[in-house]
């Protein structure tokens, strides 16, 4: 007895079944492909957004202000205290004179305005980077309640609040994609168990047969399970290049929207393995709805 | 009966009921108290008219139905009890042939003595080798990449055959396996599965023709209404 006698015979019995009844093959790897084609199209948005998100993530930081009284060894002091804070990457300490030399650099032309002040009205601060995974709202949460409080700190200042926001989009964004691809696959499950049940029909007879002459429930449900896995390959893979075909084609028009989304980053197509994963996703649903259709017909199978 | 009261308990039985009984509507017996052996290497006819409860009786033997009353022991396990996953490996060893072949017809004649192969794993070479072999024996190697659509009747049967004797069962169940034949055929037919009991295939043959019957002269169970009226070895014609 081989099993791999057997791989072979639920392979060609699969093919068979495929060859037999194309039109039903093609309808469950076409739905396959149009769940996953609207699946991925809200994962290329959501992966370019993150991208955008990982850009910006390095700019994250905190700034502390410090009190006027504060002297230099004090300062030192708060810099060496502050850098033990947790998610803390480095410390950097901006004193009154550089604090009102990078805003004199950054007013440009202007600057010459500040030559009339009798005093330097800035405040000494602490620049504050995160390490790469405390680089997000609750890593910033987490550093500001530490730091809230210490003595020598007057202010707390977080810039780039945006972020929080854009983080919240693309949070909606995925979750909004996540619950289309929920439902969209439950869809696709359905009616590939459906058009597996079709298949399952036009077999009944061979399926009786085979029964008869003592194959098993495993030997009758591998074709069909192959069958679905095959389909949901095809599937997904049509969804990746149509995809793909769209994302070139509609980039030109939809790049003004996209702005508002990305800013000026310039888009990109899934990678090979976010690709892969839609392809396998495709591979699964298939499997799936034969499994349900076998459960479904137990009796025929 | 004329075998006795009850059945008598042989160990070398591949085949025992007990007391079966079959109803599909209640108060209507398809079989009622049927108690018989089949022995290896025995071969006995089924007779009966139609509606005795002869293709009944063969379902319950290879667990196509399970009875209403009563116990069958087939190879060994009772088929009551047996379970899903178990009745596929129990029917691995029986061979049928039914009555309307059951031939699947977009496969070759060499893919359906085939299927029977494929589902004990048998590998691609030697399964190619035994059916070639089994189709010579029934006289159809020339055809095996025919469809069963193009072959005859007669073709048909044999093909079908060829399906139930490739495994070398330990069981051979056939529902009128020469119905409508000519008796040339009957005859090349009938051969081949006194063959397989000469080679220590335990054989029930389901058949109105009382001539096959008289020719062999073998065990004849005689069903009526469901019951046996009559289990014997023949040499002669039925009375």
């Amino acid at each position: 007895m081989s099993s791999v006698a057997q791989v072979r015979t639920a392979l060609r019995t699969a093919l068979h079944g495929v060859t037999g009844s194309p039109v039903t093959s093609l309808v469950a790897a076409g739905t396959i492909g149009l769940c996953l084609l609207l699946v991925g199209a809200f994962m290329l948005l959501v992966s370019n957004m993150d991208r955008l998100l990982d850009r910006f993530g390095s700019e994250i930081r905190v700034s502390a202000y410090l009190s006027e009284e504060l002297d230099a060894p004090s300062q030192q002091e708060l810099v060496a205290r502050v850098e033990t804070a947790p998610g803390v990457e480095s410390v950097e300490l901006v004193t009154k004179e550089q604090a009102l030399e990078r805003f004199r650099d950054a007013q440009g032309e202007r600057a010459a305005l500040l030559d009339g002040l009798e005093e330097n009205p800035l405040p000494a601060s602490l620049e504050i980077a995160l390490v790469p995974e405390q680089r997000n709202q609750a890593g910033l949460r987490v550093l500001g309640e530490a730091l809230e409080g210490l003595p020598g700190i007057a202010e707390l200042g977080y810039g780039h609040e945006w972020i929080e926001g854009y983080q919240q989009a693309v949070a909606l964004i995925r979750g909004v994609a996540f619950a289309i691809g929920g439902v969209l696959g439950l869809a696709t499950l359905l009616i590939v168990a459906n058009t597996i049940r079709l298949s399952i029909y036009a077999r009944r007879e061979e399926i009786e047969i085979v029964r008869l002459v003592g194959g098993s429930r495993s030997f009758m449900a591998a074709p069909f399970l192959l069958e679905g896995g095959a389909q949901g390959i095809v599937g997904g893979g049509v969804g990746v290049l149509l995809l793909y075909g769209f994302y070139w084609i509609l980039l030109p028009s939809l790049r003004g929207g996209l702005e508002l989304l990305l800013g000026y980053a310039e888009p990109a197509f899934l990678g090979l393995d976010e690709s892969l994963w839609l392809v396998t996703a495709g591979a699964l649903l298939g499997v799936l709805g034969s499994a349900l259709a076998l459960i479904q017909d137990g009796d025929r199978a | 009966m004329s075998r006795g009261e009850g059945p008598v308990v042989s160990a070398g039985a591949l085949v025992r009921l007990f007391h079966v009984s079959k109803s599909y509507l209640a108060g209507s017996w398809a079989l009622r108290d049927v108690s018989l052996e089949l022995e290896k290497g025995e071969f006995v006819f089924l007779t009966g008219p139609s509606g005795a409860g002869k293709s009944t009786l063969m379902r319950l033997i290879f667990a196509g139905e399970q009875p209403s009353e009563g116990q069958i022991l087939v190879l060994g396990r009772n088929v009551g009890r047996v379970g899903p996953a178990g009745i596929a490996p129990l029917r691995r060893r029986i061979g049928v042939v039914f009555q309307d072949f059951k031939l699947l017809p977009r496969r070759t004649v060499e893919e359906n003595v085939g299927i029977a192969l494929d589902v004990v794993g048998v590998a691609e070479r030697e399964k190619r080798a035994r059916v070639f072999a089994m189709l010579k024996r029934v006289g159809l190697h020339h055809r095996r990449h025919h469809h069963p659509l193009s072959l005859s009747g007669g073709e048909q049967q044999r093909l079908a055959i060829a399906r139930a004797l490739i495994n070398d069962p330990e069981i051979l169940l056939a529902d009128e396996p020469t119905g409508n034949l000519d008796p040339d055929l009957t005859l090349e037919i009938m051969d081949l599965i006194a063959d397989a009991a000469a080679r220590g295939t335990a054989v029930f043959v389901a058949t109105h023709d009382h001539a096959l019957i008289e020719r062999y002269g073998r065990r004849v169970v005689r069903l009526e209404a469901g019951e046996v009226v009559h289990d014997a070895p023949v040499r002669g014609p039925l009375s």
